[in-house]
């Protein structure tokens, strides 16, 4: 029996290792090609001379290629669309939460709505517009039209994180004597604090992915990492080594935010609160 | 000082209050009785103006609350969940009040104060802690202590000794109405527990489907309950309820094996119900279908009055008296006796059993969901 159970453990292991490598492996590539020469891109592959140069020459804005700007770009366009999708996002999920007034549930769906219409349909008028506005290749414009990735999931999230939190804890402070607001802002936002860092993390990370609204509404000033380091390929011969250096310095932020606020994405601060 | 007139509140397709009236008078401590789902939460929340009625008013100091927001209403509010501020301490929760736009006091003052409350409440030592180390009984006594703090026109307390163990809810109970604040202080308690209604309400109001069905003192609830359902509510064991009818000289039982001369009207105080309460029927003629109510200590095993006579069908000793329940014909009546009285009886034991005349209570009989009124002779 117990050799059985052993048995079945190692066979577990090894099935781990097993995805661990299949899991990582996209990775590792990625690292290796990033480390590359680039005159033995295309004929080694685990066996090269490593060097660094890859990544000094997209640091570094060599090539005509201004990647570090496109760097500052999807930092100020992802943290923005965040925190205005916060500000405008977080209001409306409490209320939708705790008031049912006329139309309520219809403009949650269409909010949510925004999130299954692929991006793609509303492309060509959404430029023809920018184009006219004044939008094209700003970070107005791109933090603008980024709150159809980033509102819909913070709307949505904080709304069942605010319902799940009872209503009598802002009624308890309605009655010590604060207000409507104070309450809102003392007691209900302080308990979704650990939902706020999830939701946030998650937008910041749509965000920065996006890949269709900056290719076709930005051009050069605002571009952003996702389209800037495909700059890579163009040109007579494609630069893997550098497209590779690029992605993996703009996996950089996303990671190090999940690290920052990781002990807000674990939950269990409301425990207890509250008699079940 | 509190007053509901008409009261109507629904969710959806559920009535939860039903043209509730309710008057609360100045510093008197009025208890609502009334099984889950009677509306005793909602009856507080719409006092507070944490649920707006349908329609009906809600008066505090004579003014219309209508457009009053519940900061505005200087009332306190113990909530049955607790409602306390997980993310704070029990001395942050206690502060609270005392730190609002509304009832700020200087944080010296509030130190004071939260101090006199916790050391009243028992929950001195636990002000450093965080909530969710707490027991369901130093919660609740948080939650009580955040009431206590402030000074407010009225507390609206929700079953606020529910979860205290058994020793800890009859001290606290014998403790709660000596509480100075308490005291001074409209009270309106909301509890399922009849004995906790009895022990502290100066008024009882007894809610049924979001209606009053009655209110008065202990006395007159004891006495003088409206319906069966109001008797059966109150004093364990409960009320004997004979089934039978009015005969010319008194009432006898459906199996004809109990007889008992009716009440004479003279020996019972008058009625003293609110206007608003349909009165009941003044006269009952022969041969009407009737219950007849008596209390478990109204019979004795001796003693002057009417005697019936049956069997022991099971005793229990309670301390120093003994629960009895005696066969009378087909219908078991129980009976609270001293000790000595109920030496030496055995099951099947013949017994003899008084009552007089002028404890017993007439009802109508029960119709289904409309319990007997009682009739007043």
């Amino acid at each position: 029996m117990t050799l059985r159970k052993r048995l079945l453990g190692w066979l577990a292991d090894a099935a781990l290792i097993l995805y661990f490598v299949f899991a990582l492996f996209p990775i590792a590539w990625m690292l290796i090609l990033s480390l590359k020469p680039a005159n033995q891109l295309f004929s080694t592959y685990f066996s090269f001379s490593p060097t660094l140069d890859g990544y000094r020459t997209v640091l570094g804005d060599s090539e005509g290629i201004p990647f570090v700007r496109f760097f500052v770009n999807s930092l100020v366009v992802s943290l923005g669309a965040v925190l205005l999708s916060l500000v405008v996002g977080l209001p409306a999920a409490y209320a939708s939460a705790r008031w049912r007034f006329k139309g309520s549930e219809n403009l949650m769906f269409t909010l949510l709505s925004f999130r299954f219409a692929p991006e793609l349909t509303v492309i060509i008028p959404l430029f023809v517009l920018y184009e006219k506005l004044g939008l094209f290749d700003t970070y107005v414009g791109m933090i603008w039209v980024l709150q159809l990735v980033t509102l819909p999931l913070i709307v949505w999230i904080m709304r069942s994180y605010f319902a799940d939190l009872t209503p009598e804890l802002e009624q308890a402070a309605l009655l010590d004597g604060y207000s409507r607001k104070q309450a809102f802002f003392k007691v209900a936002l302080p308990l979704v604090k650990p939902g706020i860092a999830a939701v946030s993390l998650l937008a910041f990370i749509f965000a920065w992915n996006n890949f269709v609204f900056p290719l076709i509404l930005t051009s050069n000033e605002a571009q952003t990492v996702t389209v800037g380091a495909l700059s890579f390929l163009g040109g007579d011969r494609p630069k893997y080594n550098l497209t590779a250096a690029a992605a993996l310095v703009s996996v950089v932020p996303p990671l190090l935010l999940a690290l920052l606020i990781q002990r807000y994405l674990v939950r269990g601060l409301s425990f207890g609160a509250v008699k079940s | 000082m509190i007053g509901l007139r008409g009261v109507r509140k629904t969710y959806g397709k559920v009535t939860a209050l039903d043209d509730l009236e309710l008057d609360v008078r100045e510093g008197e401590f009025f208890c609502l009785l009334g099984p889950s789902g009677a509306g005793k939460t909602t009856t507080l929340k719409t006092v507070a103006g944490l649920e707006l009625p349908d329609s009906g008013t809600v008066e505090i100091d004579g003014k219309d609350m209508r457009g009053v927001e519940p900061y505005d209403r200087g009332v306190a509010m113990c909530f049955e969940s607790y409602a306390l501020y997980p993310h704070r301490s029990v001395y942050d929760n206690l502060a609270s009040p005392l730190r609002s736009p509304r009832y700020r006091v200087p944080p010296e003052r509030a130190r004071e104060r939260i101090g006199e409350v916790a050391e009243l409440l028992g929950i001195s030592g636990l002000l450093d802690r965080p909530i969710s180390q707490l027991s369901n009984g130093q919660r609740q006594r948080t939650a009580l202590g955040r009431v206590l703090v402030r000074p407010a026109r009225a507390f609206l307390l929700d079953e606020p000794l529910s979860h205290l163990d058994a020793k800890l809810r009859q001290q606290m109970r014998a403790e709660l109405k000596a509480i100075g604040a308490v005291r001074r202080t409209t009270t309106l308690y909301v509890t399922h527990d009849s004995v906790e209604a009895l022990a502290l309400g100066d008024r009882i109001g007894v809610i049924r489907d979001g209606r009053i069905v009655q209110t008065g003192t202990r006395e007159e609830i004891w006495y003088q309950p409206y319906d069966t359902e109001v008797a059966r509510a109150f004093g364990r064991p409960r009320i004997n309820l004979l089934p039978g009818t009015v005969t010319g000289g008194g009432f006898r039982s459906v199996d004809g094996k109990v007889e008992l001369p009716l009440p004479a009207g003279a020996a019972l105080p008058a009625q003293t119900n609110p206007p608003a309460q349909p009165s009941p029927p003044a006269r009952v003629k022969e041969g009407t279908d009737v219950l007849v109510g008596i209390r478990p200590r109204d019979l004795a095993l001796r003693g002057p009055g009417h005697e019936l006579t049956g069997t022991v069908y099971v005793s229990e000793v309670l301390g120093r008296s003994v629960e009895v329940t005696v066969r009378l014909g087909e219908q078991h009546v129980s009976l609270v006796a001293p000790r000595a009285d109920a030496a030496g009886l055995r099951p099947d034991d013949p017994v003899r059993v008084t009552v007089r005349p002028e404890s017993l209570l007439l009802f109508e009989a029960d119709r289904p969901q409309c319990p007997g009124r009682r009739i007043t002779p």
